[in-house]
C-alpha cells in the first residue's frame, strides 16, 4: 500500500521479488545494493538460513531523491522461494505496490516457475489484488545457461497479462537495473495516477502504460524489454499450459534443493553478523540452546535490529503485563498472556527500583504543551469495568478464604 | 467495491494536520510512561513519524523488521484460533520493544530503558492506541474537499519521477 504523508514530504512504495526457489531475487536485490549510489541506498537486511537461503525476506529501502517536492522511496523486499515458505511469502505480499518475477530460464525450472506464478497469483488474491491490475514486471534470468529456454516460450507460458519482460544474468548484473526501473517507474505512476484529485483509478482499469525501454546506452546490460521487441504484444493468454509436455532434463542440487524437506528455525547454526565490505546485514535464526547461552550480553540500542543477538524473550499478550512483572495500574486492562518462553525469571523486567509503583490513576495529567489533543489521560469506560470486575474477584476470594478457615475450625473442633 | 473504496484501499494518504495530532499523542506518551523512543509504522512497514530519542540505526530497516514481526504473530495467532496478537514485547538487556496494534492499518512501536518499566509503558500504550486509532478513523473518513490545497501531489510528479529514475538507474 502505497503511503503518502504530506507532513513528512514522503512518498513509500513497497516492491516485492517473487519467483521460485533459487531464480536469483535475492542476487537482483544485491546488485542493486552493491550498484545503487551509496546516498540512495539504505542497509540490506536479509533474514536467512545457514545455507542462504531467504527465510522471511530481504530487504532494502532505495532512496529515489526528491521528486516534485516528496522524498521518494522504495521499500523493496524478495521472499522465500521455496514452496515450504509459502505462509511467509504470503506476509511479504502485504500492501505491495509491484512484483518483479524473477523466473529462472532454465528448461528444468519452469514446473517450479508456473507453481510459483500460480502461487503469487493465489497469494494476491487473498489481499484482493490480482496480476491483472498489479503493476509487475517478469524477469526471464540466468539467461547465460546452456539449459535456457527461448524466451519467446517462456514468455508464451509465464506473462499471460502481456507485462514488460527483461532477459536478466542477475549474477553479473545484467538486467538488473533495467528491470527495477520499469517497475518503479511503472508503481509511481500507478500513485500519480490515483492521486489526480477527483478521478479516481476505475476498479479493473487497465493499468498505465508501460514505462519507455530502459535505454541500454553507457552501461554493459544486454537485457532488453521483451515487449519492445513484439515478444509480449498480442501473446494469447496459454489456455493450459501443459508442462508435461515440455522436456525437464535434471539439475542435480538446484531442482533438489528447491524440494527437498527444509530444516526447521531452530535447528540453524548460532547467529551471526555478516561483515561483508556492502554492509548487508545478516540474520541467521540462531537454535533455541543458543538464544539463553547468547542472550547475556548487553544489546546495544543499535542492535536492536542490526543485531544477530536474540531478545531474551518475546511475549504476545492482550494488554496488561505478565504475572511476575512489575504491575500495571489497578485499571490496566486484565492480563491474557499468549506466549511466553519458559524461564520464570526472564518474566521480570529490568525495572529501576526507585521507579514509583504504578502511580496511573492518581498520577496528574501533564500534557505536554505540543500535545494537540484536549482529551486527559484519565482512565475510560474500559478501566472502570476493569474496576468492577475487580472487586468482584475479590469478594469471590474473601468468601472462598472465609469457607476454608471456618472448615479448617470445623476440622479441628471435630478433631478435638 | 467501488472505485473510490478501492482507491482508498491501495494507498494511506498522511495529512499535515493529522500528522500533528498523531505526534501530539506520540509526545504525550513519551511524556507520562518515560519510555525512550515512539514510532508510528503503518502494516506495510512505512514509518508514518517518530517521536522521542533518535534511534540510531536505520528507521526504514527497524520499522520493515517490526512489521515483519507483527505480521508473522499474526499468522502465529491465526494457526492458534486468534483473530489476532495485540500486542507485541521483545525485552533486551538494555532496550525493550513494545508494539501495540493501532485498528486495522497501523503499528505503535514504542522503545525504552530501565529508567521506566514495562507496566507503565504497556497501561499507557494502550490508550495511546485507542487514541490513535479514534484519529485514524478520523482520517478515513475525511472527505476529499477537505485537503489543504498545499497537501497534493504536484502534477509534473510522474515527469518528476521518470527524470530522478533516469538519474538513479
Amino acid at each position: 500500500m502505497v503511503q503518502i504523508n504530506f507532513a513528512q514530504k514522503q512518498v513509500n512504495a513497497k516492491i516485492v521479488y517473487y519467483g521460485p526457489g533459487m531464480s536469483g531475487k535475492t542476487t537482483n536485490l544485491e546488485v542493486v545494493h552493491q550498484r545503487a549510489p551509496t546516498a540512495n541506498r539504505g542497509d540490506l537486511t536479509s533474514i536467512s538460513t545457514d545455507g542462504d537461503r531467504t527465510l522471511f525476506f530481504d530487504f532494502m529501502p532505495l532512496d529515489l531523491g526528491t521528486v516534485a517536492g516528496m522524498r521518494t522511496c522504495f521499500q523493496i523486499y524478495t521472499v522465500p522461494g521455496q514452496v515450504y515458505y509459502n505462509s511467509t511469502r504470503k506476509l511479504v505480499l502485504q500492501g505491495v505496490d509491484g512484483v518483479v518475477f524473477v523466473a529462472d530460464s532454465s528448461a528444468a525450472m519452469v514446473q517450479e516457475n508456473l507453481e510459483s506464478l500460480k502461487n503469487l497469483e493465489q497469494n494476491l488474491n487473498e489481499y484482493g489484488k490480482s496480476l491483472a491490475t498489479l503493476p509487475h514486471i517478469i524477469q526471464f534470468n540466468k539467461r547465460d545457461l546452456p539449459d535456457a529456454m527461448p524466451v519467446e516460450e517462456l514468455n508464451r507460458l509465464l506473462n499471460a497479462h502481456a507485462a514488460p519482460c527483461f532477459e536478466a544474468v542477475a549474477n553479473s548484473g545484467q538486467g538488473v537495473f533495467p528491470t527495477l526501473k520499469a517497475l518503479a517507474a511503472r508503481v509511481l505512476e500507478t500513485i500519480h495516477t490515483g492521486s489526480r484529485g477527483s478521478s479516481p483509478q476505475p476498479s479493473g482499469a487497465p493499468l498505465p502504460s508501460p514505462a519507455p525501454a530502459p535505454s541500454a546506452s553507457g552501461t554493459a546490460y544486454t537485457a532488453r524489454p521483451l515487449s519492445q521487441t513484439g515478444y509480449a504484444a498480442g501473446v494469447a493468454k496459454p489456455a493450459a499450459p501443459a508442462p508435461a509436455t515440455i522436456p525437464m532434463p535434471t539439475r542435480p542440487g538446484l531442482a533438489a534443493a528447491a524440494q527437498a524437506p527444509l530444516p526447521k528455525i531452530q535447528h540453524r547454526a548460532p547467529a551471526q553478523t555478516s561483515a561483508d565490505p556492502n554492509s548487508r546485514t545478516a540474520f541467521h535464526a540462531p537454535p533455541a540452546p543458543a538464544i539463553a547461552a547468547q542472550g547475556q550480553a548487553p544489546i546495544p540500542m543499535q542492535s536492536i535490529s542490526m543485531s544477530a543477538a536474540a531478545p531474551q524473550q518475546v511475549v504476545h499478550a492482550h494488554g496488561a503485563p505478565a504475572p511476575g512483572m512489575v504491575s500495571a495500574p489497578p485499571s490496566a486492562p486484565s492480563a491474557s498472556l499468549q506466549m511466553m518462553r519458559s524461564d520464570p525469571s526472564a518474566h521480570i523486567s529490568p525495572v529501576a527500583p526507585a521507579r514509583p509503583r504504578a502511580p496511573a490513576p492518581a498520577r496528574p495529567i501533564a500534557r505536554p504543551s505540543s500535545a494537540r489533543t484536549t482529551s486527559a489521560r484519565v482512565p475510560g469506560p474500559i478501566s472502570a469495568s476493569s474496576e468492577s470486575g475487580q472487586k468482584k474477584q475479590f469478594t469471590t476470594l474473601m468468601l472462598v478464604l472465609a469457607a476454608l478457615i471456618a472448615g479448617a475450625v470445623m476440622a479441628v473442633a471435630v478433631l478435638s | 467495491m467501488t472505485s473510490d473504496q478501492k482507491l482508498r484501499n491501495d494507498r494511506l494518504v498522511f495529512y499535515t494536520p493529522d500528522v500533528q495530532r498523531l505526534e501530539g499523542e506520540l509526545d504525550g506518551f513519551l511524556e507520562l510512561s518515560g519510555a525512550r523512543s515512539a514510532l508510528l509504522i503503518d502494516r506495510e512497514g512505512h514509518l508514518v513519524t517518530r517521536r522521542g530519542d533518535v534511534v540510531q540505526t536505520s528507521l526504514e530497516s527497524i520499522s520493515a523488521l517490526i512489521a515483519g514481526s507483527f505480521a508473522a504473530t499474526r499468522e502465529m495467532a491465526r494457526l492458534l484460533g486468534e483473530a489476532q496478537f495485540t500486542t507485541l514485547f521483545h525485552q533486551g538487556q538494555r532496550d525493550s520493544i513494545q508494539v501495540s496494534l493501532v485498528g486495522d492499518t497501523a503499528l505503535f512501536a514504542t522503545v525504552f530503558d530501565g529508567r521506566t518499566n514495562l507496566g507503565l509503558v504497556r497501561y499507557y500504550a494502550s490508550e495511546t492506541a485507542q487514541r490513535l486509532e479514534g484519529i485514524m478513523d478520523e482520517m478515513k473518513c475525511r472527505v476529499p474537499g477537505e485537503i489543504e490545497a498545499s497537501d497534493k501531489l504536484a502534477s509534473n510528479f510522474s515527469e518528476s519521477a521518470s527524470a530522478a529514475l533516469d538519474k538513479l538507474f
